[in-house]
């Protein structure tokens, strides 16, 4: 469980995150969403302890993260950044075999398991093909699975993700996402991550948090939150909620305000 | 099979090494025929005199001098270049040269070179030192960004070498001359007493780097990403930073600045070996650098001969050629960072 306790950030004298508080819980799926720049990954990076906030406290099962040695806290959260220089030209294997490093002793050097783990990662993920491609050379839908799987490797209870599908085709956000739920319902992973598109985040997340101004302006389930009045205020648009027929969680349209009017 | 293809690369390298060896023993000023060089070295007593000195008391120790020096360089850049995560890094990069330029210049301007040859290598390294001290707290406040180091490295070397350049205006011009051609890269006059000191430095730096090689993977990866892993990325980087610096101050202050080889050795090893591991990288480049050097060596001896030309000549041609010859084969690699 994660405990975000009344977490303020600020950069270069400018407050980033007010007051912000809510809980994860076992098996939440929780999505952050909010205008660019409003602070959403800021406070992924708090919760990953890269950011250090200067009032509030992140409790992981009741603990502070602060408590937590560099090696210990590898072991229950790993995250995947936005943006990711993936041009090295390390091979796939290797590569997630990066995941591996808060097992290894202080040399680096892979124990057999650490191959069991990632050759299993590779299994799961169907990306055996792949081993010995160099990243560099791998599509985008590719890569972004090279990722979560180094993630993986790190075998943390929590992942975090920063928009994992922000420049896939939706046929390749269906994949990463459904790798993400079926991570949260069967292997009992807590997931938290940012999103711009609303409509994923209605669809997989059984949790959002809406972010204005650095605070939080509604946390709770999608049908909830996902309400246009907010909706247009935060992101100062134009839109309809409709429910999807199928998933019954609501859906967004924009409008351009010129039909409006 | 990978491990077959490997075991290759260095059963390639080790009897080039071993070949180069020879070839700087044999060649020189004259030759001397493959019998004779195996009697000398072995202490057979049916041989030439002058012979046996010309092996044993100028070859040999300049042999070894380069192949340590080669093996030095060629693994200190790849070092620089991991932890700059820069391709275009060498062990220059961050003005240690200007620092022992500064160091050298002083001696000469001084007069302590004419009291002590000794002086010579010792005003270059501690010129090294402060000079990589200076970039060291200049970066650790940034948490070693690489721009900060790279910029930090840029602006130690325009100071101290324009200090240097003040103290050439202002002195007489011999001595000038002499510190110029000392800077410049030279096997023909290092004090021999120095050697098995920088070559169990140089040796035993290279062994430590060649088993933190994961280590060093670590660095080349996003800030962000290896903290999340765990990792101490400043603890590493400074570990990193300082071994590197050692190898380079070591060879500095023995034979000069030698270019080019610290940055060309890491990179046509990344071409063979792959970016990837850098466990097998750092031997590798140590391998190559070690037969790369004495084998230049040699050749400036030998092309011009009598006349001796200055070795970074010659490694720097061989060097650049070899750098075009990458880029054509493998244009836009370089682009896309397919290098590092």
């Amino acid at each position: 469980m994660v405990h975000i306790d009344n977490v303020s950030t600020c950069y270069l004298n400018k407050e980033i995150l007010k007051n912000i508080s809510f809980k994860v819980n076992e098996r939440d799926f929780l999505g952050i969403i909010g205008k660019n720049g409003v602070g959403k990954s800021t406070l992924l990076k708090v919760l990953c302890k890269l950011v250090k906030p200067y009032s509030g406290n992140v409790f992981i099962d009741c603990k502070n993260i602060n408590c937590f040695s560099k090696k210990e806290f590898a072991k229950m959260v790993s995250f995947l950044p936005q943006y990711l220089d993936t041009s090295l030209s390390f091979n796939v294997f290797e590569f997630i075999m990066f995941g591996r490093y808060p097992y290894m002793n202080a040399l680096k050097i892979p124990s057999s398991k650490d191959y069991i783990a990632v050759k299993k990662i590779m299994n799961f993920l169907q990306i055996t093909n792949l081993s010995q491609r160099k990243i560099n050379e791998l599509s985008g839908g590719e890569k972004q699975k090279i990722l979560i799987a180094q993630v993986l490797a790190q075998e943390t209870d929590i992942i975090v993700f920063d928009e994992p599908t922000s420049h896939l085709d939706i046929g390749g956000q269906n994949d990463i996402l459904e790798i993400l739920r079926d991570l949260n319902e069967n292997y009992n992973k807590i997931i938290i991550l940012t999103l711009h598109d609303l409509n994923v985040a209605s669809e997989f997340c059984n949790k959002l948090v809406l972010l204005e101004n650095g605070s939080i302006c509604k946390q709770g389930v999608p049908e909830e939150v996902l309400n246009h009045v907010d909706i247009e205020r935060v992101y100062n648009t134009k839109v309809i909620v409709e429910m999807n027929p199928i998933s019954n969680r609501p859906y967004i349209i924009q409008v351009s305000k010129n039909l409006i009017a | 099979m990978i491990n077959r293809k490997l075991l290759f690369i260095y059963l390639l390298m080790f009897i080039l090494l071993v070949m180069t060896f020879l070839f700087s023993l044999m060649y020189g000023s004259n030759k001397i025929s493959f019998i004779e060089v195996s009697k000398a070295l072995f202490g057979s007593i049916d041989i030439d005199e002058n012979i046996a000195v010309i092996i044993k008391q100028i070859r040999l120790p300049r042999t070894i001098m380069t192949c340590i020096v080669g093996a030095g360089l060629a693994v200190s850049g790849c070092v620089f270049q991991a932890i700059l995560k820069n391709p275009l890094a060498d062990p220059f990069t961050l003005g240690i040269s200007s620092g022992a330029a500064l160091g050298v210049t002083i001696a000469f301007v001084l007069g302590l070179s004419s009291i002590r040859n000794f002086f010579i290598p010792f005003c270059a390294f501690i010129g090294m030192t402060i000079s990589v001290i200076i970039v060291y707290l200049l970066s650790v406040r940034r948490r070693f960004a690489s721009k900060t180091m790279i910029l930090s490295g840029v602006v130690v070397s325009y100071i101290f070498s324009s200090a240097a350049m003040l103290l050439f205006a202002l002195s007489p011009s011999s001595s000038v001359q002499t510190a110029f051609i000392w800077l410049l890269g030279d096997f023909s006059n290092f004090d021999e007493r120095l050697l098995p000191f920088t070559f169990v430095v140089i040796l035993v730096s290279i062994i430590i780097l060649s088993l933190f090689g994961n280590v060093i993977n670590t660095v080349c990866l996003s800030d962000e990403k290896s903290k999340t892993f765990g990792i101490d990325i400043e603890k590493n980087i400074t570990f990193l930073f300082f071994t590197a610096s050692i190898i380079t101050s070591a060879t500095v202050s023995v034979c000069g600045i030698i270019g080019f080889i610290g940055l060309i050795i890491p990179h046509a090893m990344r071409k063979i070996i792959g970016t990837n591991n850098n466990m097998l990288l750092i031997p590798a480049s140590a391998f190559s650098g070690a037969f790369f050097l004495p084998f230049c060596d040699t050749l400036s001896r030998v092309l011009f001969s009598p006349i001796l030309i200055p070795i970074g000549i010659i490694t720097n041609i061989i060097g650049g050629f070899f750098f075009v010859y990458l880029l054509l084969k493998s244009d836009g690699a370089i682009q896309n960072g397919a290098y590092r």
